[in-house]
């Protein structure tokens, strides 16, 4: 942790930083649909990761802060790709990943990488209602661990932002999105 | 959407300091000092303790029942007894009005109706029932992590306080900013102190 971390208050953390996380959600959107939908995390291979039609965005702060909600089936989200165009950028996303022969469903919020309305996968134990203590134990692990499992795989979407966001390649990088962001203009 | 439910909703916590020696003793003895007390034959406003996750009626926690493999689980409970601004205001000033007329003034000062709000407010909490809410927490001993299953400001500011009370450990939020201490190589994370918002059009 750097050393001015820890002497920065949680309060201004969040507010003098609270445009990675939006920039990291906003770069993910792009990157799902890069390749339709398929990211590629080194070490593992291909994940996938759909935005689903449920969007929040945001730009400014304070007293100029805007805010843009997109929802519905049938928008195909062109109201929320018109708001990356005014400059906002999204703060909260539904979305759809899978990983190896797991899916999850749900809403992160950018500011403070909150994990809303997480439909977890159903496993062997899920539906298990028996008393028996062992397999009690062995359904609130899986729970946990498919929750954590989750954490992770967006821990090592993150840590390659990341890494583009802090290196020499973000300029490339940003020349992308910046082309992607137009050409939703166009559509 | 707590940690047994269909769909979950959480935060990620980080957990400060070492862990004490002889964890296990520890942590039974402290859960059971800060277990939840009942306060539906009392009259007490406020109630804070930790129960089962399966069972909010349980706070004994039989076989140390909150020890699950490499994790603590618990549900914090907090139970209130509440009243309503609207009750207390029609209370409040139905007793103003009585007393005006018994003692044949105009008004009270303000000194008297706040008295008299505070003893309106004694007697409304002593007839309101202690309303329960529960939250969930996931404590990975491995990594040091607790998963908070409530993106609730005032339950996470709530839980912080009592976790540190009852363990003597601070918890941090993982936002963006500091989870990305966990991620990064020093030059990267020096980068990153650096880092401006930047503009995608």
């Amino acid at each position: 942790m750097p050393e001015d971390v820890e002497r920065m208050d949680l309060v201004d953390i969040i507010s003098e930083k609270k445009f990675l996380g939006q920039e990291f959600l906003t770069w993910l959107w792009y990157k799902s649909e890069e390749r339709g939908g398929a990211v590629m995390l080194p070490g593992i291979g291909d994940i996938q990761v759909v935005f689903e039609k449920h969007m929040l965005l945001e730009s400014g702060a304070g007293e100029s802060l805007e805010k843009l909600i997109c929802k519905g089936l049938q928008t195909e989200l062109q109201e929320a790709r018109t708001g990356l165009l005014m400059g906002k950028k999204l703060e909260q996303a539904r979305m759809y990943l899978a990983r190896g022969d797991y899916e999850w469903r749900l809403t992160l919020s950018a500011t403070l990488f909150e994990y809303r309305n997480a439909s977890l996968p159903r496993t062997v134990s899920s539906g298990d209602e028996s008393s028996d203590p062992l397999a009690w134990e062995a359904k609130v692990l899986e729970r946990i661990g498919m929750s954590e499992e989750i954490m992770h795989t967006m821990d090592q979407l993150y840590r390659l932002f990341l890494k583009t966001r802090t290196g020499a390649e973000w300029l490339q990088e940003k020349a992308r999105i910046k082309a992607w962001i137009a050409g939703a203009a166009e559509h | 959407m707590g940690l047994l439910s269909r769909t979950a909703t959480f935060v990620r916590y980080s957990v400060e300091g070492e862990l004490p020696e002889n964890f296990r003793d520890f942590v039974a003895e402290r859960i059971a000092h800060f277990s939840f007390q009942d306060i539906d034959d009392t009259v007490d406003e406020y109630s804070i303790g930790w129960v089962a996750v399966d069972n909010m009626f349980d706070s004994s926690f039989a076989h140390a029942s909150y020890a699950v493999g490499d994790y603590i689980i618990l549900s914090l409970r907090i139970d209130e007894r509440k009243v309503s601004k609207t009750l207390l205001n029609k209370f409040s000033f139905k007793e103003e009005d009585r007393l005006k007329k018994a003692k044949q003034i105009p008004r009270l000062n303000r000194s008297q109706r706040l008295q008299i709000r505070e003893d309106i407010r004694l007697q409304l909490v002593k007839k309101a029932l202690p309303v329960p809410a529960v939250y969930d927490l996931a404590w990975n001993l491995a990594d040091n992590t607790v998963l908070f299953f409530s993106t609730s400001a005032k339950a996470q500011s709530v839980l912080e306080d009592f976790f540190r009370e009852c363990f003597g450990l601070s918890i941090i939020l993982q936002v963006p900013y500091l989870a990305a201490a966990h991620l990064l190589d020093l030059t990267e994370l020096e980068n990153l102190k650096e880092l401006q918002p930047d503009i995608f059009v």
